[in-house]
């Protein structure tokens, strides 16, 4: 199966691409579709600023929230190291093989939760938060399944960057379609940007976002402008 | 031809590399691109993937001006790329049948000097992720010998992407590639920080980060990632031994 066509199948899976309009609600939708759909026993969603600020945007399953939370008051758990490296964590094994994280894996367990798989929600450098599917009983995902995760991922990711500053009535479908048209001079921009403003990547691109509205143009000539260092934002 | 040779086996020993170490996958690629470009004789060359989001990405290339970067992702819409991608098949024309199929991307195609494209499916089983595109400017075809060796680099492509490992167990295509994406837009977001704390193009940018990573011995996108996050001191970065004019 294509990843386009999983993205559709997801999106039509979590209530249609034009019902919903909050960040939290597409959330939402993607923790009930991963309980559903991908055998999974809980599913959370948290956005995570420079640890430990963090927020637990949505949950659906059992225990969800509880091994969430767990994490961020051990310190420990693959939601943070998936957070902290950028890449995809794997706890297919907690009980016999959870050595990483010694007190989360014990505490987990003791909730009925052997397996723990997170995904960063993230655009290059910068991850905004993690997608955290739990499981009881160990294994890896089949590779189906973790396809639709890491899409799910991708969509949570959109709807978080594009949905904050979006007006009233933006139809879903069409601000996920832009999200992912991000050229790589967008990028480079946003690199300019957040060391023009000492902020994150992520937070510069929103940055060039919400200059692009305003200025009712694109997000591309709006980069291709900062690139050429015709614009510049400052402090 | 000795040029040739001595490319050749580069790409071999890089290929042999990716069996051993943990190598970076985007700059594995954009050597193997370098690379390509000597055997096939073009000027440049890219390789492109698939993402969630339905269409292609660039994922490295051979050459790192943006205005070359934008002959590639320009085909997210168009383009020998996405034809190769969509049918499975190589695709090869010139300029005058580029526009005819593709008006916008051909017109900036031949503004940049090129006569000749290609592009080559990459194929995993019977899935295509992606494709390897080629841009020469001389007015020579595209040979059926130069097609057949784009296509055997297009395999060593491929066998570079499916050595990529994520931490842990998982070692989904899916995951890979993904991952490989990301990589990408991080040294994108890098060389935009460098560019403002160096006060240099962001075309020269790349060139200091590739640098600095060979220098310290370091992966392209871990370092990329760092600079980023910053969590790099820009003053770490040394001038480039031979800085490249911007046009």
């Amino acid at each position: 199966m294509g990843d386009q066509e999983r993205r559709s199948r997801i999106l039509t899976a979590i209530g249609g691409p034009n019902t919903v309009v909050r960040p939290d609600e597409v959330a939402l939708g993607i923790c009930h579709f991963a309980v559903e759909y991908l055998a999974a026993s809980g599913c959370a969603v948290t956005l995570m600023g420079r640890p430990p600020a963090v927020e637990v945007l949505a949950v659906a399953g059992r225990n969800a929230d509880e091994v969430a939370e767990l994490q961020f008051t051990l310190g420990e758990g693959p939601c943070l190291d998936a957070f902290l490296a950028g890449s995809p964590t794997y706890a297919v094994d907690l009980v016999n093989r959870g050595g990483r994280w010694p007190m989360f894996s014990t505490q987990a367990a003791g909730l009925g939760v052997m397996a723990e798989f997170s995904l960063p929600l993230q655009v290059g450098s910068a991850p905004v938060g993690v997608l955290d599917l739990s499981r009881e009983e160990p294994g890896m995902l089949s590779d189906d399944h973790l396809a639709d995760a890491l899409t799910a991922a991708d969509i949570v990711t959109d709807a978080v960057l594009m949905l904050q500053g979006a007006s009233e009535g933006s139809e879903l479908a069409k601000l996920l379609d832009l999200a992912g048209q991000d050229r790589m001079v967008v990028h480079q921009a946003a690199g300019m940007v957040s060391a023009q403003l000492d902020v994150t990547v992520t937070d510069a691109l929103a940055t060039l976002r919400g200059a692009a509205f305003r200025s009712s143009r694109s997000i591309y000539e709006v980069a291709v402008d900062v690139v050429d260092r015709r614009m510049r934002f400052r402090d | 031809m000795q040029d040739r040779d001595r490319a050749l086996a580069r790409v071999f020993v890089r290929l042999a590399d990716t069996l051993i170490d943990d190598f970076d996958i985007v700059e594995f690629l954009h050597e193997l691109c370098t690379d390509v470009v000597q055997l096939v004789g073009a000027e440049t060359a890219g390789v492109m993937l698939a993402d969630s989001r339905g269409g292609l990405r660039l994922l490295a290339s051979s050459e790192e001006r943006m205005r070359v970067l934008e002959v590639f992702e320009l085909q997210s819409k168009q383009g020998p790329c996405l034809d190769a991608y969509r049918t499975h098949q190589t695709v090869a024309a010139t300029v005058a049948e580029g526009e005819r199929l593709w008006p916008n991307f051909a017109a900036y195609a031949a503004e940049l000097g090129f006569r000749h494209m290609c592009a080559v499916p990459l194929q995993l089983r019977d899935v295509t992720i992606g494709a390897l595109n080629l841009f020469r400017a001389p007015d020579e075809h595209f040979a059926e010998a130069d097609l057949e060796i784009a296509q055997a680099m297009a395999k060593v492509a491929v066998t570079g992407l499916l050595q990529r490992r994520t931490i842990g167990e998982g070692n989904a295509i899916s995951a890979q590639l993904r991952t490989a994406l990301q990589s990408r837009i991080a040294i994108e977001q890098a060389k935009g920080v460098l560019a403002e704390y160096l006060n240099v193009s962001v075309d020269d940018a790349f060139v200091y980060l590739r640098d600095h990573a060979r220098n310290s011995n370091r992966k392209l996108t871990e370092l990329a990632r760092d600079v980023a996050n910053k969590r790099v001191d820009a003053s770490a970065f040394t001038a480039p031994r031979a800085p490249r004019a911007v046009p």
